[in-house]
């Protein structure tokens, strides 16, 4: 026997039991095979149940059979279930479909956890783990995992990558684009031409099988390049290891399109590899946002692959991250959810079927302004009042009373779901201080805050989780109640900011902004936030103190002002833009950067009135971009415009641009599903539209259009100091202005959509009123107020009782390699 | 999505449809007056949902009186102010 040390790389169904890839120190690949026999479960009528051990047995399937007792979530008992273990893991989804087709009045458990998950879950390891790895003649006999995924630091396998894309700019090939391959490895570029395909497999194959890597990195290897090259290998006949298992033939999922919160989302095809890996960065989920280090963590922390868990949304990954509490806590995973919404009456539902406190924020321009944050307000809500699917609604033990909803939730045991998020929250809260505490300079900061970023979205997902029907530990009263508590603790907040003279001029959901004169420096907020975290039992910080920030009206009607629309900047200079142009997806390049500069020119101004004072030099750069724009000196490629493709080129029934592009596309014979992307250009001329794709060398572009949308994306960042339409039309188009040079503001009381009256001092009753309410009678007597006692309020009580177990952390010294 | 009840957005957007008649009949400047007052009550759909009144449109109009009442202190602090100016004009004339 022999021990191996090395980091878990890869786990699949083959032959018999689990083929097993381990990677060494020195970046070597091991294949061992393992002896793995997992189960589903059924429950329901003894006839039922022996008839179908009866047809199992007849079509002599390789399964072991007995009855055993199992604990059902929902139930808080346990159950008695047949077990069904099959002796050849591969053939599980299959005789588990015959199974249910035959029986579909049984109750099934643990049937779909995918298998790579059950192996790790079974053997207590995770992906990337640092493993010991006890073998004889290729089969493990012990495996162990000597660090754990909560170690915030942790080695990687040392791994050979190449990068596979086409030459030229980054283009959907599919589209239309074409061009050689380039493939880098260890620092060397190989290039392959297009229209020698036979030696470009060949050469292919000699690379790989040279170098063998361990990671291909592609741009856009799903949808074309490792499609086209199998093609090419059947067509000559010539095999190509793009796995390093030869047994195994390249995994293949199809593209398909699906609604995800009232958006049309396209997923694309998946090729998946073996003993190897493949990751299409233009594939990727969140790659931009979280890249390869997040997807690791992921991997890590979840138990998913890293092949899936760089391609599938994080809701996935929280998923799989209850499943594995489950099965530790050797709790059965339902296979289709049975947890239907208890019924309610009309006015339970209205108070209970609610989201989370959005105001309409006071409109305008203010200037130092506070910004307070819950952290993870929602997953901590979950840990905090013990928000699980199976506590909610329980009435196993009196509980604690949900605020608003008065729904019990159980007390007396550690829900499923909390349980799962503590270490997350903790980990994540690791990261934090890490980052906060390394110098900027240090290599490890940035993949600190990739991790952390993994961690946020996976933070984020697992509230949508506990109301989405189709979740396995989702239950929509849970939803409820996370929400209703959110709603208390905020409004328990803006008691305790307003005792303390604070006006509250926003709040979404776990944020608040506020202001107060004079206090404009963080120790003015110390003794708040403790009194908030003491009184909410959740953490709260300090986002930031704003020299200034706006907050816009709707485009709609101007009177009523948005929650998700605002932009300002932080003391340090450093900007918080949402819900304008330059957060737009559908915004091109070259507007995005006018307003995004034209901001960070307005951030130099310390607070309001240096906010106005800066309006000329941000003025002055715009004409500056104006008339580039004007004069066709901008690039096309920085004018392309993204849009999501809502339905079938073909159900179009309004001419929109969206519809001309698609048609283009079409008739150039792309096949475009909805969800996907469309890139496209604004020309003049009766096309309106042309796909960027299909666009050869430069293209003249629609000018009007793009003066239309830049002076759109200029009003948006200056309408919170009075400009409008006619002021900036003077300012940028005629280089002039009636108060002075363009940019300069009317004097205070004037109004500047007037320009003619400007003489006479007139009553503004338009959008935006001027924030100089300061003297307002009701506000002075909101600032002058002393802090009142906050005693009356009863503490929010958690409802939690066994403490959180702590987490398994391992002294990393002990397990370096 | 996936919602048995209207949204608060949704019932306020219903009671302003259902005064679409009302508003037709109005002359000009009293429909932009209810205008105003429709607009101003908007602001306040965050407390209108938690209220989780069963008639929204009582909440409504309570919330235009608070926008129209903050308007009433705000001009009668304006009127103290001015008189208190002219008070100290005509008292300066005097002398």
């Amino acid at each position: 026997m022999a021990t191996l040390h090395g980091w878990f790389f890869d786990a699949y169904p083959a032959g018999k039991g689990m083929r097993i890839w381990l990677i060494d120190q020195q970046g070597r690949p091991h294949a061992l095979s393992d002896g793995f026999i997992p189960a589903f479960y059924a429950r329901g009528p003894q006839e039922e149940l022996r008839a179908l051990c009866k047809m199992l047995r007849a079509r002599r399937a390789p399964v072991e059979l007995r009855r055993t007792e199992r604990r059902d979530l929902f139930l808080d008992q346990d159950v008695e279930v047949l077990e069904v273990g099959v002796r050849v893991p591969g053939l599980l989804p299959d005789l588990f479909r015959q199974a249910a087709n035959a029986y579909p009045h049984l109750t099934y458990y643990d049937a779909d956890i995918p298998l790579p998950q059950r192996y790790v879950l079974t053997r207590e390891i995770f992906p990337l783990a640092w493993c010991a790895v006890e073998h004889e003649a290729g089969r493990i006999r012990n495996i162990e995992a000597l660090d754990t995924p909560w170690d915030v630091e942790y080695r990687l396998p040392p791994l050979r990558v190449m990068t596979l894309r086409l030459d030229g700019e980054l283009q959907d090939p599919n589209r239309g684009h074409r061009h050689d391959l380039l493939v880098e490895v260890e620092g060397r570029q190989y290039c392959f031409k297009r229209r020698h395909s036979r030696q470009l497999l060949l050469g292919m194959r000699h690379l790989l099988e040279r170098f063998d890597p361990d990671l291909l990195v592609s741009a856009f290897g799903d949808s074309y390049i490792l499609p086209r090259m199998l093609e090419l290998s059947r067509h000559y006949g010539i095999p190509l290891p793009l796995n390093r298992d030869p047994q195994q033939a390249v995994a293949h999922k199809k593209a398909h399109s699906y609604v995800s919160y009232g958006r049309v989302m396209f997923r694309n095809a998946q090729h998946t590899l073996f003993g190897r890996w493949h990751v299409d960065r233009q594939n990727a989920f969140l790659a931009s946002d979280y890249g390869m280090d997040g997807s690791l963590e992921i991997a890590r922390i979840t138990g998913l692959p890293l092949q899936t868990t760089a391609r599938v949304s994080t809701g996935t990954g929280i998923s799989a991250m209850q499943v594995a509490t489950a099965q530790r806590r050797g709790i059965l995973v339902p296979w289709q959810k049975r947890q239907p919404e208890t019924l309610k009456s009309g006015v339970d539902l209205l108070v209970a079927d609610k989201g989370g406190l959005v105001y309409a924020p006071i409109a305008g321009l203010h200037e130092h302004v506070a910004e307070l944050d819950f952290t993870a307000m929602y997953p901590s809500i979950m840990v905090r009042f013990n928000i699980s699917p199976e506590t909610v609604g329980a009435d196993c033990c009196p509980g604690k009373l949900v605020p608003e909803l008065g729904t019990r939730v159980c007390t007396h045991r550690y829900g499923l779901v909390p349980e799962t998020l503590a270490p997350l929250l903790e980990k994540r809260n690791r990261y934090k201080t890490l980052i906060r505490q390394l110098p900027d300079e240090d290599p490890r900061k940035e993949t600190y805050k990739r991790r952390h970023s993994a961690h946020k979205w996976l933070l984020v997902t697992c509230f949508g989780y506990l109301g989405y029907k189709n979740a396995r530990f989702g239950r929509i009263e849970a939803h409820e109640a996370v929400t209703a508590y959110g709603r208390e603790v905020l409004l328990r907040a803006k008691e305790m900011v307003e005792a303390r003279g604070f006006r509250v001029l926003h709040l979404y959901v776990d944020g608040l902004w506020i202001y107060k004169p004079g206090a404009d420096q963080q120790p003015d907020y110390e003794a708040l936030l403790q009194q908030i975290r003491d009184h909410t039992g959740l953490q709260i910080g300090l986002e930031g103190i704003y020299r200034w920030v706006a907050f816009l009206p709707s485009r709609v009607d101007p009177r009523s002002p948005v929650a998700n629309r605002y932009f300002g900047a932080y003391e340090d200079g450093s900007l918080k833009v949402r819900g304008i142009e330059a957060r737009r997806h559908d915004t091109s390049p070259f507007i995005k950067e006018t307003q995004l500069e034209m901001l960070a020119i307005l951030a130099e101004g310390r607070d309001a009135s240096g906010f106005r004072a800066s309006v000329p030099e941000a003025i002055h750069y715009a004409r500056q971009q104006l008339l580039a724009l004007r004069a066709g000196r901008v690039p096309a490629r920085q004018l392309v415009m993204r849009q999501r493709l809502a339905r079938h080129p073909h159900e179009f029934t309004v001419r929109t641009v969206a519809a001309r592009v698609a048609r283009e596309l079409v008739h150039a014979g792309v096949t475009l599903t909805p969800g996907e992307k469309l890139r496209f250009l604004l020309v003049p001329g009766p096309e309106k539209a042309r796909a960027w794709e299909l666009l050869k060398g430069e293209v003249p572009y629609d000018r009007e259009a793009y003066t239309e949308l830049l002076l759109r994306a200029v009003e948006s960042v200056l309408a919170p100091v009075g400009v409008d339409r006619t002021m900036l039309a003077t300012w940028l188009l005629g280089n002039a202005g009636y108060w002075g040079p363009p940019g300069t503001l009317p004097p205070p009381g004037m109004d500047g959509g007037q320009p003619l009256l400007a003489g006479c001092r007139m009553h503004r009753t338009r959008w935006p009123q001027p924030c100089t309410e300061r003297d307002d009678l009701l506000l002075r007597s909101l600032y002058d107020e002393s802090p009142a006692s906050l005693d009356q309020l009863p503490p929010l009580a958690p409802a939690l009782l066994p403490a959180p177990s702590p987490l398994p952390i391992q002294d990393h010294a002990s397990v370096r390699p | 999505m996936g919602r048995t009840l209207p949204s608060i957005t949704q019932a306020f957007l219903h009671e302003q449809q259902s005064l679409a008649r009302f508003r037709r009949a109005l002359r000009r400047e009293d429909q932009r007056a209810l205008d105003d007052l429709l607009a101003s009550s908007k602001n306040h759909l965050a407390a209108a949902a938690y209220a989780s009144h069963l008639l929204p449109f009582e909440v409504m109009l309570l919330a235009m009186l608070v926008e129209e009442h903050k308007q009433v202190i705000g001009l009668r602090q304006q009127i103290d102010q001015l008189r208190a100016a002219l008070e100290e004009l005509g008292a300066s004339a005097e002398r």
